[in-house]
């Protein structure tokens, strides 16, 4: 973790070919991250707090091994992917083409502006209850909790970027005779391609959330379930394996977008 | 500037009949029964129950204890966020050793650890604070850190001239350049707080917004559960709102004429 | 007491994305008299920012020495004060504030900072504006403020980096003939850095000519023009002349600016 985040920092800072030499950060990071390792596995040896609340980093790379091998992990994880797929796969089908027509036209805008903004301003996992209600504890529940809670950042995004578009540009196309298709393929989308994906990187946030949340408030499989299960249990490394495994999924997921963005941006003339 | 004002009048009157087209339309699929009441309620049936919350205190209660969790949450945040956040941009070892840290936090969802807090802290409010902390702090922190790390170098080194020393430069000059992203921060931070004490209280609590809002759904009761909802969205709004207010008054002196 | 002898003075950079060093200025000798008024000019790049800094002591020094009234410069001292172009005003605090600032770094002990200030605002024609935040004045008056903040605390040099450099022409020429009412007042030694020839000769008891690659003194013309100076001069024969022999220096360092870019 210590390494990705400060070289992300680093880059361009060192261009010659000369022999690779940590940077300050890079060693603070890992002396950082080090220190905590040893703190948590010493303290409950040393008796500073109680090794049954905090587990320890080899009991959790025991645990680790134990879950993959027999637990039914790739089950849980199968269930948790779905509904998260799923249900990001449909905000995207809706999202994007929603936030098109909300860039592009006022009075739309004007019409669903607070709705909108309230939605995405306020927590849209306070549905989470209702939508049991309606859906059942199975895992159409969850998909619609991650539906609508990566829904409304990327809605907002793409109009936003829809916006963002130069109207110099677009005035520029259309005194060279582009159509209004052209004006939209040719500049709109590229223009707010980076908006989007920034929109996206904040719904892939919001819809882990909504899996986990989901499945810990009411579920019967699933990665959520497994944390309640081992949480009620006090099996804390084995919660910890299954927490490590949601982080580690949202935390790829964030960077490679984050990537996609940083390309798409540099594309973009200033 | 004739314009502007038509331009937001049209907005007002067009967003005010959106809002009042969804709650027509609401009531009428239900009264042509095309959509059963049991699901979705009616406008007029969560009326009723919003009067009735309101007579018997349950309201004020559940919107007394989310706030005050809010408060303690949103407090902690404060506080921790910005004296890390400070120590950071000032500091760049700090940085570098709560970084990795920081990372973590971004990309893991706090609510997985939430049974870890409940054997920890124990059903209620300590735990719904310590989550809702964790919610609001990230944006908090990082906004302080990059406020104070960026100060501006114009005007950095305008104070070395005047021979300012380190402490002058960081009380004169990178926090109060800091204030308008430090308050950005806590207008996310604001809204992060308050969805994490929700989210906390449907999983347990024995008051709260999100506690009726769970306790209504376990009793399937849709009239009930929906005034807490529109409670929980209205107070996202409304403090949202108020930090934006905020954000714009700090943010006044960045507005740059060219003339 | 505050003349200015600037010694074999260097000053080393480092290359962008890299370990390497580079000079900007090298070699550069210069002596400024006590309450002379001297402006160096040459084109973009060549180095006047990186001599003026360091006279300023917010560069630091790499081969040579600077000293002002016989002090060895090592960092920035009470004695000088710097005009910067109008982004070095703090935008959340007011006119007033803003000349109070330069007091305030200094710990000044001379008396009340507000009246201070005041007096100094009122010297540069803002007395009306004293209340009002940098972005609610126009360019000009944003360098009044900046001329003023350097000026409250009362240093024995004025140094200034393309103060006027933001600004339109008109502009421009109006805070000239500003600038030299107030200087002309208590005729503290003055370096002023521009790319502007008028500007230059209107203002100037000297003037530096500088080359680049690295950095150095090409030449220094002695503008001997009467003072007080009014705007009538700019069409006098000899302010003509003047202006012929500057265009003719740095029109030359344009063309060799050229010829090293093909070289490259
Ligand atoms: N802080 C710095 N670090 C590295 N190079 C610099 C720095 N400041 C200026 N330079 C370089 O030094 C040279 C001289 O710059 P400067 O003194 O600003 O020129 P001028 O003021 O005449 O335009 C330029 O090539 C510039 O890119
Ligand atoms: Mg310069």
């Amino acid at each position: 973790m210590a390494m990705v985040a400060t070289s992300a920092r680093d880059t361009g800072k060192t261009g010659t070919a000369k022999a690779w030499r940590p940077a300050r950060s890079t060693i603070v990071s890992i002396v950082s991250v080090a220190v905590f390792f040893i703190l948590w596995q010493v303290a409950p040896d040393l008796g500073w707090v109680n090794g049954r609340f905090t587990s320890q980093p080899s009991q959790v790379f025991l645990a680790a091994i134990e879950v993959l091998l027999n637990d039914d992990f790739f089950y849980h994880a199968r269930i948790s992917l779905t509904e998260f797929f799923l249900g990001f796969a449909l905000a995207l089908v809706v999202s994007i083409p929603l936030g098109v027509l909300l860039g592009t036209s006022q009075t739309a805008r004007y019409l669903i502006d607070p709705p909108l903004m309230a939605l995405y301003i306020a927590p849209t996992l306070v549905l989470l209850p209702i939508l049991v209600v309606w859906l059942g504890i199975g895992m159409a529940s969850k998909v619609a909790v991650v539906f609508l809670g990566a829904l409304f950042p990327i809605v907002v995004n793409t109009m936003a970027g829809m916006r963002e578009a130069d109207p110099k540009l677009i005035r520029a196309a259309r005194s060279f005779g582009a159509s209004r298709l052209d004006v939209f393929v040719r500049i709109l989308v590229p223009g707010s391609l980076p908006s989007i994906l920034t929109g996206i990187r904040l719904a892939v946030g919001r819809a882990v959330l909504g899996v986990v949340v989901g499945e810990l408030f009411v579920s019967q499989a699933g990665i959520g379930y497994q944390l309640n299960t081992y949480g009620s249990a006090m099996r804390i490394d084995r919660l910890l394996v299954y927490a490590l495994v949601v982080s580690a999924f949202g935390y790829t997921l964030t960077v490679l977008v984050r990537a996609l963005e940083g390309r798409v941006r540099t594309w973009r003339p200033e | 500037m004739m314009m502007d004002i038509f331009m937001r009048r049209q907005a007002l009157i067009l967003g005010t009949l959106s809002l009042v087209t969804i709650v027509v339309l609401w009531q009428l699929v239900v009264d042509f029964g095309i959509v059963n009441p049991f699901f979705i309620s009616t406008p007029g049936a969560v009326w009723q129950e919003f009067l009735v919350q309101l007579n018997d205190g349950s309201l004020l209660t559940n919107i007394l204890a989310t706030l005050y969790s809010f408060a303690l949450a949103l407090g902690l945040a404060v506080a921790v966020g910005i004296g890390l956040g400070m120590l950071s941009g000032w500091f760049q070892d700090v940085e570098a050793a709560l970084e990795p840290f920081i990372w973590f936090k971004y990309s893991a969802p706090t609510v997985a650890f939430y049974p870890l807090f409940i054997a920890w802290l124990g059903y209620g409010t300590p735990t719904i604070v310590a989550i809702a902390f964790l919610f609001a702090l990230t944006p908090i922190y990082a906004n302080t850190l990059s406020g104070i790390k960026n100060v501006d170098r114009d005007l950095k080194r305008a104070a070395i001239s005047f021979g300012a020393r380190p402490y002058d430069i960081f009380f004169r000059v990178a926090l109060p350049g800091s204030v308008p992203v430090i308050v950005a921060g806590l207008r996310l931070g604001v809204g992060r707080a308050l969805t994490g004490v929700v989210v906390a209280e449907l999983f347990g609590a024995n008051a709260g917004l999100g506690y009726s809002i769970a306790y209504y759904a376990q009793m399937l009761q849709t009239n009930r559960m929906m005034v807490p909802i529109v409670a929980v969205i209205l107070l996202g709004v409304i403090l949202t709102q108020a930090l934006s207010y905020v954000e714009k008054k700090t943010d006044a002196w960045r507005v740059t004429h060219d003339n | 007491m505050a003349e200015i002898e600037i010694r074999n003075l260097g000053i080393d950079y480092r290359k962008p994305n890299s370990d390497e060093l580079f000079a900007a200025v090298d070699n550069v000798n210069l002596s400024v008299g006590e309450g002379e008024f001297v402006s160096i000019v040459g084109s973009s790049g060549c180095g006047k920012s990186t001599l003026l800094l360091s006279v300023a002591g917010l560069v630091k020094i790499t081969r040579g020495s600077i000293t002002i009234g016989g002090k060895t410069v090592t960092g920035p001292g009470p004695d000088r004060a710097v005009v910067f172009q109008d982004a070095s005003l703090l935008p959340w605090r007011t006119v007033l504030g803003n000349v109070r600032f330069g007091l305030e770094m200094q710990r000044w002990t001379g008396g009340d900072l507000t009246k201070q200030a005041m007096s100094m605002i009122k010297l540069v024609g803002l007395a009306r504006f004293a209340d009002y935040y940098p972005h609610q004045l126009s360019g000009g008056m944003r360098q009044r403020v900046n001329i003023a903040r350097a000026l409250a605390v009362d240093p024995e040099v004025l140094l200034m980096d393309e103060p006027f450099g933001a600004l339109d022409a008109q502009t421009r020429e109006i805070m000239g003939g500003e600038l030299l009412r107030i200087w002309e007042s208590d005729k503290k030694t003055a370096l002023f850095v521009t790319h502007d020839i008028d500007e230059a000769i209107f203002l100037s008891d000297k003037i530096v000519v500088m080359g680049r690659n690295p950095g150095h003194v090409k030449e220094v013309i002695t503008v001997d023009l009467p003072r007080p100076r009014t705007p009538e001069i700019l069409d006098s024969e000899r302010f003509t002349e003047f202006r012929r022999r500057l265009r003719a220096h740095l029109a030359a360092d344009m063309a060799g600016m050229h010829f090293m870019e093909e070289a490259a």
